[in-house]
Parts: structure tokens; sequence; C-alpha cells
């Protein structure tokens, strides 16, 4: 048997896997990884992850190998290091395979530069899927584990390590991204010319209200011309509606599942994963695509 | 037939457009209509019915296009839209004990009606399950009697205990766990509507229809302690 004991559990740390679906309109949300294009880069050098991925905002965990050994791999930009049994320390680097044996405590500090990190464990976390997936909602309670890591939880990983061989790709271009081309929303028309003319041409800034449910953006007020109460109907993540104040929200993986703000734009898939990673303070732009 | 069209929804989704109304007659079609939809066993991650609109979505743009020319020839094929739901009719025991209405007060004062008043009303009419959202397995029921209309809470309640009913507007609504909030608390029911460990989690559907009954707080006391499980609510409350 081999086991992993958090020794800081850090911000914000949950399981996520590629999204829980089928089950959207019982009111539960998709969740899954806030940057997908990362755990899919981590697929590749553990290909046995069994879904069961570690996401770490800002501050990251430290772990600690209890029992036996494991193989990780972290992904995303982040400072870490390596305590090894003896005392000494190890460098380490993302999207590069790690063997921690009994004793070894991984130390992520912080993400660089960016929001979300993520670990992959070969054989996974020894967790049972929930509703046909390993992701954590906090807000719904719903998950594998159906909150935030804490300090102490330990895991248990029944099979060993299979090779103790290393793997590393190339580290992924995971470039900035702050202009966003999005699709027109569902409600574009509640918003005069001149109104989608500030969406286009102002400058929207990330705030620290920001999480795994919306992403708040600060600029120019964009007042509907018709109202900003509607009948609540099925959004997506991605989907950017805006309150009576006037200031959009980026609606995330856990999202409400029905709601009842117009809707005027939404972004695709892979700006979802791009946007999650830019941490507050940093000013954003919006293309508007009208052919799709 | 209210159904108005099928517009695009971003890069992976697609909206059918059922109108700007709400209406019995709209949701029915609406549930219908999602039904047939989830038994097109179509390659989607999520078919989301509300009022009037069905939101569907894919994994990517190519295969969202694939998918819609099955959704628009289901939507013509009328001959095929017999495909009626068996819904389920729910009998559900409610407490309006003043330990969980803690809001009905406000609807008395609003209408200038007695506390049995506004039980007698609630408990008086079978209502129809519009949809589930807002959170995990979460009710929206109507319609409310006219006499209980009643405007969202001025300032949401930040901690609304499982269970609770409410009455927001012309619906009413049940709370599955602990949640912050909006409606006005009139009462409690003695079980859980919503079960993770059930591969089915919610005990209502969209379309079902749910009557309440009054019970007294000794009696909710007994059926609380029972603990039935999902099934075990089936086979008790509904037919």
């Amino acid at each position: 048997m081999n086991s992993i004991i958090i020794t800081r559990a850090g911000t914000h740390s949950t399981i996520q896997d590629f999204g829980r679906f089928q089950y959207q309109h019982l009111g539960v949300s998709p969740s899954g990884a806030m940057d997908q294009r990362i755990i899919t880069e981590l697929q590749k050098i553990i290909p046995n992850h069994q879904n069961q991925f570690l996401e770490f905002a800002y501050v990251g965990p430290s772990i600690k190998v209890k029992e036996g050994s494991v193989k990780i791999c972290i992904g995303g930009n982040c400072n870490m290091s390596i305590q090894k049994n003896n005392n000494s320390q190890l460098e380490c680097q993302p999207y590069k395979s790690i063997n921690l044996f009994e004793g070894d405590e991984l130390i992520i500090h912080n993400t660089i530069d960016s929001v979300y990190g993520y670990i992959a464990f070969e054989h996974g976390l020894g967790l049972e899927p929930c509703l046909n997936s390993y992701s954590t909602d906090t807000k719904a309670g719903i998950g594998s584990i159906n909150r935030t890591l804490n300090n102490e939880d330990i895991f248990h990983i029944s099979k060993d390590v299979s090779s103790w061989d290393l793997i590393s790709i190339p580290k992924p271009d995971l470039e900035k991204v702050t202009n966003f081309k999005v699709y027109p929303g569902p409600q574009l028309q509640y918003f005069s010319d001149n109104t989608l003319q500030s969406f286009i041409s102002g400058v929207f800034t990330i705030t620290n209200q920001s999480d795994r449910m919306g992403i708040r953006l600060k600029g120019e007020s964009l007042i509907s011309s018709k109202s900003h109460d509607i009948l609540s109907e099925g959004i997506l993540p991605g989907s950017i509606q805006v309150p009576s104040d006037g200031q959009p929200i980026v609606l995330m993986r856990d999202i409400p599942c029905t709601g009842g703000y117009p809707k005027i734009a939404i972004l695709n898939e892979m700006d979802i994963s791009r946007i999650s990673q830019l941490p507050p303070e940093t000013k954003i732009t919006f293309d508007l695509q009208t052919i799709y | 037939m209210y159904f108005k069209g099928i517009n695009s929804y971003g890069d992976r989704g697609l909206v059918l457009d059922f109108g700007n109304e709400t209406s019995k007659s709209i949701s029915q079609e609406v549930n219908e209509t999602f039904l047939n939809i989830s038994n097109l066993n179509l390659q989607s991650l999520n078919i989301i019915p509300s009022f009037n609109k069905i939101v569907v979505i894919f994994e990517n743009s190519k295969i969202r296009d694939q998918n819609k020319d099955k959704i628009s020839m289901k939507m013509k094929d009328t001959n095929s839209q017999t495909n009626k739901k068996v819904t389920k009719t729910w009998e559900i025991p409610a407490c309006y004990n003043e330990d969980f209405a803690l809001d009905i007060k406000i609807i008395q004062k609003l209408h200038q009606i007695t506390k049995e008043e506004v039980i007698n009303l609630h408990s008086s009419v079978r209502y129809y399950t519009y949809y589930i959202g807002f959170m995990p397995g979460f009710p929206y029921l109507g319609d409310v009697p006219s006499q209980l209309i009643t405007p969202r809470l001025a300032t949401p309640r930040v901690k609304i205990p499982a269970r609770s009913i409410g009455i927001a507007k012309n619906h009413t609504c049940i709370y599955p766990k602990v949640s912050p909030g909006g409606w006005n608390i009139i009462g409690q029911i003695p079980f859980d509507i919503f079960d993770l460990q059930s591969s089915y989690p919610s005990l209502f559907l969209p379309g079902d229809e749910v009557k309440f009954y009054s019970v007294s707080l000794s009696e909710f006391q007994k059926i609380r302690k029972y603990n039935f499980s999902l099934n075990e609510l089936i086979k008790e409350y509904s037919s």
C-alpha cells in the first residue's frame, strides 16, 4: 500500500476532472478543471491518472509520502521544490514525471503570474466517483470529496509505481491571452449599439471577487436597454452575464445551472481555460465575432 | 405548438426557443420536447429545460452542428411527439409550524389573511414542476393561488434551512439543502429530496405534480426519524 498526506492544504485545493455531465437538468453544475488545457497535457505524461487531478489556486499544497512511493506530475506555472527524506532539497519541473518515496515532501509554494496548477497521480488517489465524475463543486457539496482539501487528508494508492522511468514533454505553449473573441450571447439584443460598442472598445479589469463559479469584471457600465431581469434559463460556462449594476460576470465551471441575467456574449471553450489563469487586476478586452 | 426555432448559443450550444411567455402549457411542451430530445441519445453533454427554453450543450461546434439537424428533424416530425412522459403525482407532508414558517407573517400582512388561510391555500393546489434548477434538486413549482403571490425578500436570507418550503412571485419551492436565498419561507418537509448515492438523484422531475398536506410538528418529527431512501419515498408518497 502507498499513501500520501496533505501537510499544507493551500488556499483552494480540490479534486477535479474534465467535468460532470448529464445532470445539469437536475441542477448539478458541470464543474471540472478550470484550465482543461493543463490536465489534457498531463494525460500524456501520466496516462493512468484515473481522472483524479488535484487542482490548486495561488498558494499550492504540500504533500508528503507516508508509505511506499508514488509517481506524479505537476502542470502549470509554479514555484515548487521537493524536500527529500534525507533533508536534501531537490529542484523539480512541471510537465516532467517525478517519483516520490517515503518521507519525501512536495512543496508547491505558489503559482507564478497565473492562477491554477494541477497534479496528476499515477493510479489516481483511490477515490470513488460521485455522479460519474471526480470533480468537486464545493458550493453544492458534490464530489468524490465534496469540499476543499484539508491538512491531514490522507489518500491511499493501492497500486505500485509502474516504472521508475521519467517522462517529460516540452513545456506546452499556454501563452497569456488578454483579448478574447466572443460569440454573441442569447440576449445580445438586450443591449443598444452604443452599449455593444462600449463592450468591444472598453477595457475590463478582473477583480478579486472571482472564483470557480465566476470572474467578476470591472469596467464601463453595460446597462441593458430592455431589462436586467430575464426569465431563468439554462446557462453555459463562458457566458458573460450582466446584472443590473452593469458590471459583467464571466460564468466559469461551477456555474449555477440556470440564470436570470441577460447574457451579452459567450467565450469559446479554449478561452474559458485561458481566462481562468488571469490574476486579479489583469486588464482584458473583447472582440465580438459575428459569423459562427 | 409554442416552439419558435433553434438558435446557436456560442460555439457549442443550442437554444430551443418556445417564446417569451410562461405558462403550464408552454412548460408541458418544453418538458415533452426535453424527453423526446433526451431519447434521441445525442452526443450532448447536457440538456437543460427551463420555463420556455431548452439549452443543449455539446463538446465542440462540429458535434453541435451534426446534432442540430437531428433535433430539427425531430421537431418537424410531429407524429412522433406522442412520447408523453410518465410523470409522478406526489402527496408531500408539510409542517407549517412557526419554528419553520420564518416568513409566513410577511404573506399574511401583504394579503391580509390568517396563518390558517395561508396553509389552506398553499396545500389546496396541485402544483406543476416547471423545472429543476438553481441548486441540485431544487424544484420550481407553480402556480400558487393568487392570494399567496409574494415578491422575493428585499434582503435575501444568508442561510435557509434544508427542506424549507418557499414562495416567490407565483412559484413555490423546496430547498434541498442549506442555502442562501430570497424566497419567503413558510414551512418545512420532513425528508431530503436529493440523494447523491442514487444514480438518479432528484426526487422530483420536470413535469411531476406535487400537492402538499399539512402535518403537525409531532407527525413531522416521526417521519423525519424514518430516514427514507429515495426509492422508499417514491413508494410512500407518489402515485
